[in-house]
């Protein structure tokens, strides 16, 4: 589904130049659920916003369902990034002046889909993760765990090809947390594809293989035994 | 940056015009007696008809200081024949003197006015002596001393300088070069002057005594006016006291000295300074808030390493401050810069010395530490609270309440703004119809040549006879006033009114071919005949509107009737159509049109030559008249006018009204505009996350700008629904100081709402780019 061949990120200011990705080569095949672990400064978010068509990279071959999308400008990453992929963030990323349900629902909107239709999906990914009855509230009225929730309805809403989640459970209490892992990996057994940034030990035993970055390159892969929700 | 613009530009408008406010508030003001001080003005009536005069009969000053002398301390005339120009020479210097009066010695009693050299008490006293100012010396005498020096008016009379004035100060309501004494006007006159109670050139002006009430004084004057002005103008005229000071901004009469200001402008003007001055500071507070989330992190790490809350709030007031005086300096470079344009523009003489004025100063340095106080606190207060935590975990979120009172300040901007290009299309449309209006008469191709006090006057026969042999002059007449301009009132005895009683019609002294030269149509009887000798005494025309105005039921009705003047047995021989004999301010009025029968009157009223001329090229006309005036005025200079460009300047006020209005529109929509853009940066800034987020799940930037422009959208549909009807009452209101005025065209009020619409969308669209623009990547980033 997604090939990585060489890719570099480089990031420079006036005086400095900081290499986050130094020719990372990877490759995900539909339905995997993959973990990427490493420690801070690695380049594991420069990877997955790469990943998640939010970034071009520096250098080196990126391609997106058969497609090389590499030097995509953000208008085609936007088209591309809204029929195929979900985003879940650590900080959740709601918008605050917008109810659970309008939240859910932007996806919807910028792809265009009736109101009608809308509603339905929406409805539909709210009871997936079992939050269909707080549709009207606020994301300030809710907990850290219930706001993940909604962000992974929101991620799922489309039905996403792939999902890419930036430590979502850094946020969250362990019992939370856990939660939100069943969830996602509840989603990847339907046949979504994840792709998981994690700090947590616990988090990345979920994934069915594991990728170590440090200092901007792949020094480790290991094929995982997941836990089974 | 922009902020220091923005400020600097408010300050620059501010100072600009309170200079200027100051300057027209302080008019006459320099007198230590000036609360004492009035001119005695009067109103005639006369059924509808007459007017309201700022000048008095000569023996009327002299009169009311004899009878009230426990209420009056002084009094003094001052004359010039309203507005004459006088020809003075001295060897081979020679200049029209405009500022030329004749006044009496009391002058100094009542006024305080500065001699260099002479004595106050004696120097005016004599016949045929004169005061000059130092800058009027300056012309005729160099660096020599004028006292002691003869000078030649109009030819005739020799006046002897008997003392060097100081030049009068700009903010005076009238400015003298020369002050000739008054008893060389009784000795013009004779003793006739003391008697005429009805001719009213002479401006008089008394000093009460301490502690007397005006009211007092006003109370005597109907008792005054029975005892001394003749039977029927008694019944129609009123004495009036106008204080001194309000001159300058209160006075639009009839024979004003100068024209004076407004003082309406003065306060549309002092709104408008501090209106620009609250716009600038709250713009300044804005922006300085706006960008304080890019501080948070500074204000945080501070916190953390024991920065107390009030050294935060000390540091950014002093910013502040600091800031805003850059800002004021910016401004005062700048007022320096353009206040040479802004005099010619206004036609004043401010400088920047008046800033120095201990008050001034003092305001000035008020509404520094106020606009940098006040644009520091908000910040202060509101940055120093940040929680150092959260700051620098980026999760402060900035509170939604503040923008409100934002949106209404941009929005309050936006309403002035579109209120003011409203006003400013309308004004220029008044212009344009002022300007193109038909007036009743014909005013290209005509030469107005000013001969009043020349040989030429007394000489006119012979001049228009010469003038006539150039075949491309059509028609020569005289003429006591610009046409359009202005006119008198003369006294007439009409049919049906006592025997015994004058009634004053507004009044033109002309000469035969007056009709036919400016094209007016006589609708019955006849025009002036110059074939007939005895026109100038028995025959009188008249407009349409006298015709109403008398009762007479048509105009053939007219015809015949009895309309005498002082010395001709008159009737009215002919109706002619109405025309505008003053400018589109006023009304049409009841007219007579007289030729005047004796000699030395006929001199005297012939104050204008006209011609008309035919052909492209006035050039080739005025080099035939200048020859022609050689022939009989070889000692004064030729002067001529054109008729239209002096029907122009009539509408010089509305002119400058329009250009200051539209100035201030677009100084005003640049503030505005600031404001907006601060408005947008700060919501934007706020709502960056918000913006990522969106963008993430694949908003298009398109979206983006449309989602944060329709706010403003809305703010501004509001600002036009406020300023359309505000606009609309302020420019009716404007429009009642004409008779004559155009329509109110409802397609300004879209216009000036699309325009300030444009400029609106062109900001926060330039704005809201900008903010979509940046990469989600970078704003969702937490690490």
């Amino acid at each position: 589904m997604i090939h990585v061949k060489e890719i570099s990120k480089v990031f420079r200011t006036d005086e400095v130049e900081t290499t986050a990705l130094d020719k990372i080569s990877l490759e995900i095949k539909e339905g995997e659920f993959i973990a990427v672990m490493g420690p801070s400064g690695c380049g594991k978010s420069t990877l997955l916003n790469i990943l998640g068509l939010l970034d071009n990279p520096s250098g080196g071959e990126l391609h997106f369902v058969d497609k090389e999308v590499s030097r995509y400008s953000e208008r085609q990453r936007a088209g591309l990034r809204k029929h195929n992929i979900g985003f879940i963030f650590q900080n959740f990323n709601l918008i605050d002046e917008l109810t659970v349900f309008d939240n859910v629902a932007l996806p919807l909107v910028y792809q265009g889909i009736g109101k009608a239709k809308r509603k339905k999906m929406v409805d539909e990914a709210l009871r997936r993760v079992n939050m269909q009855h707080r549709s009207k509230h606020y994301p300030l009225q809710l907990s850290g765990g219930q706001q993940q929730r909604v962000a992974v309805a929101r991620a799922v809403v489309s039905n996403p090809k792939l999902i890419l989640a930036d430590e979502p459970t850094g946020n969250l209490d362990s019992q939370h947390g856990e939660d939100v892992m069943n969830l996602l990996t509840e989603l990847n057994q339907q046949g979504t594809t994840l792709v998981m940034v994690t700090h947590s030990e616990s988090d990345a035993s979920y994934a069915q293989r594991i990728v170590k970055l440090f200092d901007g390159a792949v020094v480790g892969e290991n094929i995982n035994q997941p836990k089974v929700a | 940056m922009i902020n220091i613009v923005g400020l600097a530009l408010g300050l620059t408008c501010f100072i600009l015009i309170t200079l200027y406010i100051t300057g027209e508030l302080s008019y006459d003001r320099h007198h230590p007696d000036a609360e004492r001080i009035y001119r005695v003005i009067n109103d005639a009536d006369f059924g509808g008809v007459g007017e309201t005069s700022t000048s008095s009969p000569f023996p009327l000053g002299t009169t009311m200081a004899q009878e009230y002398p426990n209420m009056i301390e002084a009094m003094t005339r001052i004359y010039n024949n309203w507005n004459t120009e006088y020809f003075v020479e001295y060897g081979e210097h020679h200049f029209k003197e405009k500022n030329f009066f004749f006044a009496d010695s009391s002058i100094f009693k009542v006024f305080d006015i500065e001699l260099v050299k002479g004595n106050p008490n004696t120097s005016l006293v004599e016949m045929n002596t004169v005061l000059i100012t130092e800058s009027a010396a300056n012309r005729y005498f160099g660096d020599n001393d004028p006292v002691g020096k003869m000078i030649r008016l109009d030819e005739r009379f020799h006046f002897k300088i008997t003392g060097l004035l100081k030049d009068p100060p700009s903010n005076t309501h009238f400015h003298y070069d020369f002050l000739a004494s008054m008893s060389t006007m009784r000795a013009m006159y004779g003793l006739r002057l003391n008697k005429n109670w009805i001719w009213n050139p002479y401006w008089t002006y008394i000093k009460l005594h301490e502690n007397i009430d005006p009211e007092a004084l006003k109370a005597q004057f109907p008792t005054f006016v029975d005892k001394y002005f003749a039977r029927g103008e008694n019944n129609s005229k009123t004495l009036y006291l106008q204080a001194l000071t309000d001159i300058h901004l209160h006075s639009a009469l009839d024979y004003e000295i100068e024209t004076n200001g407004r003082m309406s402008y003065v306060i549309i003007l002092a709104a408008i300074a501090i209106f620009m001055l609250i716009i600038a500071s709250i713009n300044f507070m804005n922006l300085a808030t706006a960008t304080s989330a890019g501080r948070a992190r500074e204000i945080g790490v501070k916190k953390v390493f024991g920065a107390y809350r009030m050294q935060l709030i000390v540091q950014f007031i002093g910013e502040s401050l600091i800031i805003s005086f850059i800002a004021l300096i910016i401004a005062l470079v700048c007022v320096e810069i353009i206040l040479p344009s802004f005099n010619n523009f206004a036609g004043k003489n401010i400088s920047m010395s008046a800033l120095l004025d201990a008050r001034y100063l003092l305001g000035l340095i008020a509404v520094w530490l106020t606009t940098g106080i006040l644009s520091g606190l908000y910040p202060a207060f509101y940055l120093s609270r940040f929680r150092p935590v959260k700051v620098l975990k980026g999760t402060l979120k900035n509170g939604a309440k503040s923008s409100n009172a934002r949106k209404i300040l941009v929005t309050v901007q936006f309403t002035i703004s579109i209120a003011l290009v409203i006003g400013t299309l309308m004004a220029f449309r008044q212009l344009n119809y002022l300007r193109n209006a038909d007036l009743g008469f014909k005013k290209d191709n005509i030469i107005f040549i000013p001969v009043d006090h020349t040989p030429v006057s007394g000489n006119y026969d012979a001049f228009e006879g010469e003038l006539l042999q150039n075949p491309k002059i059509t028609h020569v007449t005289s003429l006591d006033y610009v046409l359009g301009v202005d006119h008198n009132s003369h006294e007439f005895k009409p049919e049906g009114f006592p025997d015994d009683e004058w009634q004053f019609y507004p009044t033109l002294i002309v000469r035969e071919d007056f009709l036919k030269l400016f094209e007016i149509p006589v609708l019955e009887g006849r025009d002036f005949n110059r074939k007939n000798k005895t026109d100038s005494a028995k025959a009188i025309l008249i407009n349409e509107a006298m015709v109403k105005h008398m009762g007479w039921n048509s105009n053939r009705e007219a015809i015949g009737k009895k309309f005498h003047s002082r010395v001709g047995q008159e009737r009215v021989v002919g109706v002619f159509k109405n025309f505008n004999v003053k400018s589109l301010h006023s009304d049409l009025t009841p007219l007579v049109l007289n030729i005047k029968e004796l000699e030395w009157e006929r001199r005297y009223f012939t104050d204008y030559v006209v011609v008309c001329y035919t052909g492209e090229d006035p050039k080739v006309i005025l080099s035939y008249i200048e020859d022609v005036w050689r022939k009989f005025s070889p000692t004064r200079p030729f002067d001529y006018k054109f008729l239209d460009t002096e029907l122009e300047k009539l509408y010089r006020d509305e002119e400058k009204l329009g250009t200051l209005s539209a100035i201030l529109a677009i100084v005003i929509i640049v503030v505005a505009a600031m404001g907006l853009f601060g408005l947008v940066s700060f919501m934007t800034e706020q709502r960056t996350k918000e913006i990522g987020i969106r963008k993430a799940l694949g908003a298009s930037i398109e979206r983006i700008v449309g989602l944060i422009s329709k706010e403003f959208v809305w703010l501004v549909i509001i600002a036009n629904a406020v300023a359309w009807p505000l606009a609309w009452w302020m420019m009716s209101d404007w429009l009642q100081n004409f008779a004559y005025r155009t329509s109110i065209n409802w397609l300004l009020f879209p216009l000036a709402g699309m325009i300030t619409m444009m400029i609106a969308m062109s900001i926060t669209g330039y704005r809201a780019w900008v903010a979509s623009k940046t990469d989600p990547a970078k704003t969702l980033r937490y690490e």
